[in-house]
């Protein structure tokens, strides 16, 4: 009977020895279950770096390019033009201006014309009576144009160190350019450019013909001058404008447009498509402008690329990238 | 305790009284509750943001982060500082332990702030405290909609900003109400550089003028005839054409006007957030946030009723609608347990009329069920806990066990009732009953109580989360206790009655008392405990397959932590590349948005991409929460639970191209962020000091961790990845023309970035004026070289003369953690338990990744939390243990007695096991709490049946006729308790509401545990009392020999 109990305790101490099993190991500690799904996963392992020969490759149907508005182009010839655009102003011809002034002191006697008024070479402008002489002169313009600046009253005591008219010949006007330095060795004269107004009107082209020789000590900017007809007077001088210069016009073997371009691994690329895929293809690109960009390797004519939000492109390959890795 | 028995029957009026009393303070207290969804986990944080705008994350971190840190170190109970530094914006999360006051601990972090304030270079930004709230504090969510379609996005932002703001602002328990999406209107001075140029002025001469011609001043007031009249001096701008006539110079008596040298037009603001609706429209719209420890129910309905109003005072045609409101949550959730409580009592009810047999006793027990919910109540009330999830949780856990004690009670009396002599007093019978079985019911319900302290110790999360049940279930059980000592024998006296004569003469024999089910299961019950107290190596060998069967079972089950709550409303979350602008990442949301809403479930989404008005969100543009807001679930046609649904979805969005996307959820996502920093329930962290070494690495370390079998949603921490244009100043350059740094840098942030020149006010609302360059003179590079910098001399130099301008991809966010740079790489766990995946992950990391000295990796998020429950129930359980069984030792005085009671644990423990791996769960928290539940009802049962065999061996019974006698005769009160207490759980086992995915697990554990656990208080412990047996035993047997 005692032996009987005896295994009863032992009994027990075996259920003891159970439940502290139980609240030891942890109601959730993990088992060792996990090792066992590791074996699996070196299968999977093994699986997934077979398929990773075709890295960098964005599958896209036409459907979801459509969705997220990605659009393509062949890759063709085109022209690059490269502008700069310089800050100037409308300034008169210097031929152009003539000072007329009083040749002796005297009064005023008549004022011919006003500011503003057309005047033809030789036209008298104003009749003055000479200090020295009491007798009269008349102050003629000495080229055709128009009064820009009067400074002679009638009856007004005039000095000769006045000048009493300024004429303008406004019929042609000249755009001084500010170059600054960087961009002199790609400006020069015979160079088409488009001269704007400030407003965006008017608008015309011209060609530099000059290039000042000095740099301007306070603006450190050399100046392009451009000869400007003005017959209908819409260049006024003083007004400000824009140039825009071509540096360079090129026909060149392949032209994209700068939204094609992304930059993967710091490097730029253009995504070629072929089917349903689209490969990234790292090119050496040439000269540019603000829009346009010349491809000299990388993009062959003829081939489609995404010329515009290829960033959804790159962005998937960035994502596929970390989905599978360079674990090895 | 006899005499608390004496004293009710005896002040009988006083008695009840006190009982009615009760209850009526329990349902004041219950009015008074406050209402939540689920008891809020958040941590004891207090969020520091500095906003400086346009200033990139290595300069943060440098001018801002790091002087906040620092100067927040050493702050009492502080255990953790974590900041984040992004474009233009620092947050510093400081942690402070668990129930630190979040007044103390914000009035602390202000005084430090203040020293950080003075370390932080002057225009670098003003470190501010986050709203007074917690990660459950986003309350609603609303956006406008403008049915006439002629309100721009900016007039709807000023209406959302300068209206709707400040009057739901005044709603009691609105702690902030943050803006997103539109434009912030704002005065733009859009300056022409070639204009500049020509008179002659700089940016910064352009910014002083609209400075000194925009004030009002006042000037005291002069006296005159006895009345004093206020001088005020007007000259605030007042609109655009204020504005462009500002005079910036004046040239030989010739006013430039600034509208010579810019465009005044009003604009939007620089953003760093939007959003977007359905795929078709940008919105504004709005967040409100709840003040820390208000009611969310309350503040609710309070924005409700305001929205009501502001509604009325908006234009015609423009309304606020919410498009999220916790509201509906909490409603769900308590309906769940409500739902659970109700049918939990009904159930309840029912088996004590089957089992007594007679509705008076019935009657008794059953009010025990109203009084201990209504006690625990009062205590929800003092402990200042809400009616959520979990608190009323735990009463339905609860409401099986709480009448135990009085079914005891009561069934004694009616069992004495039946017995006593005639001329017996009925109050006697009824003191006398109630006195034979006060110890063991009181040593019992004391039991149930400490078996759930180990709740009570745990912390962080799985404390706040689980403190409440533990609480509700101890008052719970507290009240029962009251109930059955005190008021059980009171009731009983008053409405329960002598039986008749004539049922007594039946009665004789003491089964046939039983109503027919009893004797029905008795019938089958008898023969077959007959069977196993004779062979009781057959009880042996059925205790020892079921301890068997658990232990096969055991390892089959995968652990989590906390199953995910179901809140009802889905998020799904879009990553895009780090590098994207956000008017792409505005075009690709709503692509995705229109696929969203091809599913026929989906009535709306609603988007935020990026922050807004900074205080709740910190996100980048490249991230993107997109509330999918469902049609009524009985027009659904494809699914039929929340997890359906998201297949249904993710079916339908499938693959974006160069997007990451993930399901979430409003709530869980706010918190799971203030936990750890990261939305996933696996958070590795790798520390180290390089930010290029830190990315690489964290990259090695996804990619072992995504070749884990049950890894989902891996992403690392995009912390690289953002092109900069970088613009540094050659310092031989600036000294041949005199320029300082500082003048170039000041024309830079000016010219490009933009610069506030004053205010515009109208009326009270305030507009900032932006002068900047217009957007074709610095929208590329080509442009920014050609911004002018003005030399001492007057000379103007393009800035690529001075500076080297190079791009480069740099950081988009800096992490840190207690002083240290970290990387985080997310993950998520389909279809494994976290527990075995970690193992898994830790030695894969360990295989493949060699990780540069001086780096290191944690492992956090759900796990960690894991870990630390572990260890702290570790301890914890033993020593519960030990308070039980010295209780258990003190209530028989008999180790034996003691330890066979202690074997219902194991058995008991095999039934929940069992239960878990048939209902294909997983261990949690949940079920954890779910065992410790049941270790209390386990042993009350083998309390019940030893007690009563003890006593018929007393009374001089041989052991092996007491088992049988005593198993038959306890036939039913083991049976009513387990029954009531199962039977209380199904309903939490059925639900299948907002929440009822917490209580399952719980509810699976216990009603199968008392499975098990029955059977072997019914056929084992009789079985094998004998080796067990108390002392008489001995006694008796030695004189048998």
């Amino acid at each position: 009977m005692k032996q009987k109990i005896k295994s009863g305790f032992s009994g027990s101490r075996i259920w003891f020895i159970l439940i502290l099993f139980f609240i030891t190991s942890g109601s959730w500690q993990c088992s060792n279950t996990g090792s066992d799904q590791n074996a699996v996963h070196i299968e999977e392992d093994n699986h997934t770096s077979g398929e990773q020969a075709e890295e960098q490759v964005v599958i896209m149907s036409d459907k979801v390019m459509k969705e997220f508005n990605i659009e393509t182009a062949r890759a063709a010839a085109g022209n690059l033009d490269i502008y700069i655009q310089l800050p100037g102003e409308i300034v008169i011809p210097p031929a152009n201006l003539a000072h007329v002034h009083p040749r002796f002191p005297g009064v005023v006697k008549e004022v011919k014309k006003q500011t503003g008024d057309a005047v033809k070479a030789g036209e008298v402008l104003a009749v003055i009576e000479s200090n020295q002489s009491l007798s009269d002169y008349v102050l003629k313009s000495q080229i055709d144009g128009i009064i820009t600046e009067m400074h002679i009253t009638r009856g007004e005591m005039v000095d000769d160190n006045i000048h009493g008219f300024v004429i303008a010949d406004l019929s042609t006007v000249w755009a001084y350019l500010q170059i600054y330095r960087k961009d002199l060795p790609s400006i020069h004269p015979g160079q088409p450019v488009m001269i704007i107004a400030e407003t965006g009107s008017p608008k015309v082209k011209g060609t530099i013909d000059y290039i000042s020789p000095i740099i301007n000590e306070e603006t450190r900017t050399a100046t392009a001058r451009v000869v400007l007809r003005n017959s209908g007077y819409q260049w006024k001088p003083g007004m400000f404008i824009t140039g825009k210069v071509t540096v360079s016009g090129s026909y060149v073997k392949i032209l994209i447009p700068k939204t094609a371009i992304e930059m993967l691994d710091d490097k730029p690329v253009v995504f070629i498509r072929k089917g349903e895929r689209f490969y990234p293809s790292k090119i050496v690109t040439g000269k540019e402008n603000n829009e346009f960009v010349e491809v000299l390797d990388g993009l062959k004519e003829g081939q489609v690329y995404a010329a515009r939000h290829a960033f959804t492109l790159k962005a998937e390959l960035q994502k596929r990238e970390f989905g599978e890795g360079h674990g090895h | 305790m006899n005499k608390w028995i004496d004293f009710s029957l005896k002040n009988r009026l006083l008695a009840a009284t006190l009982a009615v009393l009760v209850m009526a303070a329990g349902y004041m207290s219950y009015t008074k509750l406050p209402i939540d969804a689920f008891p809020d986990v958040s941590p004891s944080l207090v969020q520091v943001f500095t906003e400086t705008e346009g200033l990139a994350p290595e300069e943060i971190e440098k001018y801002i982060t790091f002087p906040v840190e620092t100067s927040m170190n050493g702050l009492p109970d502080v255990e953790l500082i974590r900041s984040v530094s992004n474009f233009g914006l620092s947050v510093v999360n400081i942690y402070f332990k668990d129930g630190t006051d979040i007044y103390f601990a914000r009035q602390l972090v202000n005084e430090r702030l203040q020293e950080a304030r003075e370390q932080i270079p002057e225009g670098f930004g003003d470190p501010k405290m986050g709203p007074i709230s917690t990660g459950m504090g986003l309350i609603l969510f609303y956006y406008l909609e403008d049915t006439t379609g002629q309100y721009s996005l900016t007039e709807l932002r000023t209406i959302q900003d300068w209206l709707i703001k400040y009057q739901l602002q005044t709603v009691p328990g609105v702690t902030e109400v943050l803006g997103i999406g539109g434009w912030e209107k704002q005065f733009q001075v859009m300056i022409n550089p070639d204009a500049l140029l020509r008179y002659d002025v700089t940016i910064q001469n352009v910014i002083e003028k609209i400075k000194a011609n925009n004030l009002n001043v006042g000037a005291q007031f002069i006296e005159r005839n006895s009345e004093e009249f206020i001088v005020r001096s007007v000259g605030l701008v007042t609109n655009i054409s204020d504005i462009e006539n500002i005079v910036i110079k004046t040239k030989d008596g010739t006013p430039v006007f600034l509208k010579q040298l810019a465009d005044v037009k009003v604009g939007g603001a620089v953003r760093r957030g939007v959003q977007t609706r359905d795929g078709i429209e940008e919105v504004v719209s709005g967040m409100v946030v709840k003040l820390y420890g208000s009611n969310s129910s309350t503040v609710i309905g309070h924005v409700e009723e305001k929205m009501a109003e502001i509604n009325k005072a908006l234009p015609e045609g423009v309304r606020i609608v919410p498009y999220y409101q916790q509201k509906e949550l909490v409603e769900a959730a308590v309906n769940t347990v409500i739902r659970a409580l109700i049918q939990g009592i009904i159930l309840v009810t029912i088996i004590l009329i089957l089992f007594m047999g007679s509705l008076r006793p019935s009657i008794v027990v059953i009010i025990s069920l109203p009084f201990s919910i209504l006690f625990a109540l009062i205590g929800m009330y003092m402990f200042n806990i809400s009616v959520n999830l979990m608190s009323f949780g735990g009463l339905a856990i609860a409401i099986g066990m709480m009448v135990d004690g009085t079914i005891v009670v009561v069934e004694n009396i009616d069992r004495l009732l039946r017995a006593a002599p005639k001329d017996e007093p009925r109050i006697h019978v009824v003191a006398r009953a109630g006195k034979e079985v006060v110890r063991p019911v009181v040593f019992a319900i004391v039991i149930i109580i400490v078996v759930f302290l180990p709740l009570f110790t745990l912390r962080g999360v799985e404390g706040k989360t689980f403190r409440p049940l533990a609480y509700t279930v101890s008052m719970a059980m507290l009240g029962s206790l009251i109930f059955a000592v005190i008021l059980a024998p009171l009731f009983s006296f008053l409405i329960m009655k002598r039986p008749s004569v004539k049922k007594r003469k039946v009665a004789e024999p003491e089964q046939s008392r039983e109503n027919f089910i009893v004797r029905f299961l008795n019938i089958l019950y008898l023969p077959v405990i007959r069977y196993f107290v004779k062979h009781r190596i057959v009880a042996i060998i059925l205790g020892v397959v079921l301890l068997g069967g658990g232990a096969f079972v055991y390892p089959r089950l995968g652990s989590e932590f906390t199953p995910t709550l179901q809140e009802g409303t889905i998020v799904l979350r879009l990553t895009m590349a780090p590098s994207i602008s956000l008017n792409e990442s505005t075009r690709i949301t709503q692509i995705v948005e229109r696929r969203v809403m091809k599913v026929p479930e989906v009535e709306h989404v609603v988007t935020r991409i990026g922050r807004g008005e900074v205080g709740a969100h910190t996100d980048p543009v490249n991230s993107a929460e997109m509330y999918i807001l469902l049609k009524p679930v009985d027009e659904w046609r494809h699914a039929e639970t929340q997890e359906d649904i998201e297949k249904v979805i993710r079916r339908e969005v499938g693959e974006i191209p160069g997007v990451l996307s993930n399901f979430t959820q409003p709530i869980q996502m706010t918190v799971d962020e203030l936990l750890e920093g990261v939305r996933a329930e696996l958070a590795i962290k790798l520390y180290g000091d390089d930010l290029d070494r830190l990315k690489e690495t964290a990259d090695q370390i996804a990619n072992v961790i995504r070749k884990v079998p049950g890894a989902t949603d891996v992403q690392t921490d995009q912390v690289s990845g953002t092109p900069q244009l970088l613009i540094q100043v050659n310092r031989q350059a600036i000294a041949l023309y005199g320029v300082n740094i500082e003048d170039v840098q000041e024309v830079i942030r000016a010219a490009v970035g933009g610069e506030t020149a004053g205010q515009l006010f109208e009326g009270v609302k305030r507009f900032d004026i932006l002068v900047r360059y217009g957007e074709e003179d610095r929208k590329d590079i080509t442009q920014i070289r050609r911004i002018l910098i003005e030399a001492p001399n007057g000379t103007r130099i393009p800035l690529e003369q001075l500076a080297e301008i190079r791009e480069l991809v740099g950081p988009r966010q800096i992490t840190r953690e207690n002083s240290q740079r970290f990387i985080t790489i997310q993950c998520n766990v389909e279809g494994r338990d976290i527990g075995s995946f970690v193992a898994g992950g830790q030695q894969a990391i360990e295989q493949n990744v060699n990780l540069p000295t001086g780096y290191f990796v944690t492992w956090g998020g759900q796990f960690r939390l894991q870990q630390q429950a572990n260890k702290r129930l570790g301890v914890v359980i033993p020593v519960t243990l030990l308070v039980i069984f010295l209780l258990l030792y003190s209530s028989f005085s008999s180790l034996k007695n003691t330890l066979l009671i202690l074997l219902n644990i194991p058995l008991a423990l095999v039934g929940g096991i069992v239960a878990l791996w048939l209902t294909n769960q997983n261990l949690s928290v949940p079920s954890s709490v779910g065992f410790i539940a049941l270790f209390g009802i386990a042993l009350e049962n083998g309390m019940v049946m030893v007690t009563y065999i003890n006593q018929l061996v007393r009374d001089g019974m041989p052991v092996d006729a007491a088992s049988v006698k005593g198993a038959s005769l306890r036939l039913r009160p083991v049976l009513m308790t387990a029954l009531t207490t199962a039977l209380g759980l199904i309903p939490l086992l059925m639900a299948t509401g907002t929440g009822s995915e917490v209580q399952r697990p719980l509810a699976t554990v216990v009603t199968g545990g008392l499975v098990t656990s029955t059977l072997l208080t019914l056929l084992v412990i009789p079985s094998i009392y004998k080796w067990f047996a108390i002392n008489v035993n001995y006694a008796i047997k030695s004189e048998e020999k």
